[in-house]
């Protein structure tokens, strides 16, 4: 992995970036902030419907209909920039035990958020309504949010992967 | 102002977080939990003013059920904010971009008090309708730009702004390996 962060910083993209660092990493950066916050709020929003706490004008299906979409789109802005960004800093987000723990709750999240929207589709509207009174989903909802939430401190955390001693891959060098 | 900012960065409070391994990276982590539900759900709200999405529901039926938790992300927002200016509070103040959020936010806050004065009293004749007036749709747009700023002026504070912390961990601090007692404890 260290070969390999080495060799993509030395590639022509990651040196582009590295040479307009002062714009590129902080103007990636926002734009993958803006990108959680609309991940953020459509997981809040269809999860508070599953709870029952927001949004009961409206069944399970149509909220999924409104927020699934940006969920979705949300999170390919997020993986675009989030490639960008890697490519920029190969070594500083490769090589740290934030980045890939963040990135196996990243396709936790995103695998849940996938499932629970076809199986959604492939259902009618009264299903959804049934649904959100199993218990087990709505400890999902809540679970789902969690792991959206950490995978937030996990971004952050990879400019601090210190704090995880031996474990950041950094320490062993 | 500077008596203030030099008390504040002197405070225990101030240097219990500069000396703590975990607690700056974690306030900002919950910073960024915090303002990414402030701007996630104001975009939905803005979004339906706009009419360019939740055009069949009531506006005023939305805005209850999401402003409580967008309110109780900023607490969570702000009060991290704060806990993290103190740490360095002169540098942080006069920093440019510091100053530009701040701005930033006072607007926020002045369009949302436009909104009231304006397409918030006549909420009754179109809370049903696909979109809001002009002028709801105008503070709609302004929200949207200032938010993203927002984010845009506090990430660069993270690049023109060094962070106070006492240097090196002292060898025997602890890491998450030791909190989550991996390695046998030391005795």
């Amino acid at each position: 992995m260290k070969l390999f962060a080495e060799w993509l910083s030395t590639t022509r993209p990651s040196v582009f970036i590295q040479e307009h660092n002062a714009w590129a990493i902080p103007t990636i950066q926002s734009i993958h902030i803006v990108g959680i916050a609309m991940v953020m709020g459509s997981v809040l929003l269809i999860d508070l419907r599953i709870l029952g706490w927001a949004g009961m004008d409206q069944t399970l299906r149509q909220t999924v209909r409104r927020f699934g979409p940006w969920l979705t789109n949300s999170l390919w802005l997020m993986l675009a920039t989030g490639v960008l960004m890697v490519v920029g800093e190969p070594v500083r987000e490769l090589l740290t035990f934030s980045f890939w723990l963040k990135m196996a709750l990243v396709a936790i999240g995103a695998v849940v958020a996938v499932i629970f929207q076809t199986t959604l589709r492939r259902h009618d509207q009264q299903w959804g309504e049934t649904l959100v009174h199993r218990p087990s989903i709505r400890t999902l909802a809540i679970l789902t949010f969690l792991v959206w939430a950490c995978i937030i401190v996990l971004g952050r955390l990879i400019a601090y992967d210190h704090i995880w001693g031996s474990w950041s891959p950094a320490a062993t060098q | 102002m500077l008596p203030l900012l030099t008390w504040l960065q002197g405070s225990a409070l101030a240097s219990r977080i500069r000396d703590s391994l975990f607690i700056f990276p974690l306030l900002e982590s919950a910073h960024v939990v915090g303002l990414a539900l402030v701007v996630g759900t104001i975009a939905v709200i803005d979004l339906r003013l706009l009419g360019i999405a939740s055009r069949e529901r009531s506006f005023r039926r939305m805005a209850s059920d999401i402003m409580k938790w967008t309110w109780s992300a900023f607490a969570v927002t702000a009060l991290t904010g704060s806990l993290m200016f103190i740490t360095n509070a002169a540098v942080y103040f006069h920093n440019v971009s510091f100053r530009v959020k701040m701005a930033l936010l006072v607007l926020a806050g002045l369009n949302m008090l436009v909104f009231e004065l304006t397409a918030g009293r006549t909420i009754r004749e179109w809370d049903q309708a696909p979109a809001a007036p002009p002028i709801g749709k105008a503070v709609a747009t302004l929200s949207l730009v200032i938010w993203i700023a927002v984010i845009f002026a506090g990430r660069i504070i993270g690049f023109t702004t060094t962070r106070a912390s006492l240097a090196e961990p002292a060898p025997a601090d602890v890491n998450f390996e030791d909190l989550l007692g991996v390695q046998p404890a030391k005795k």
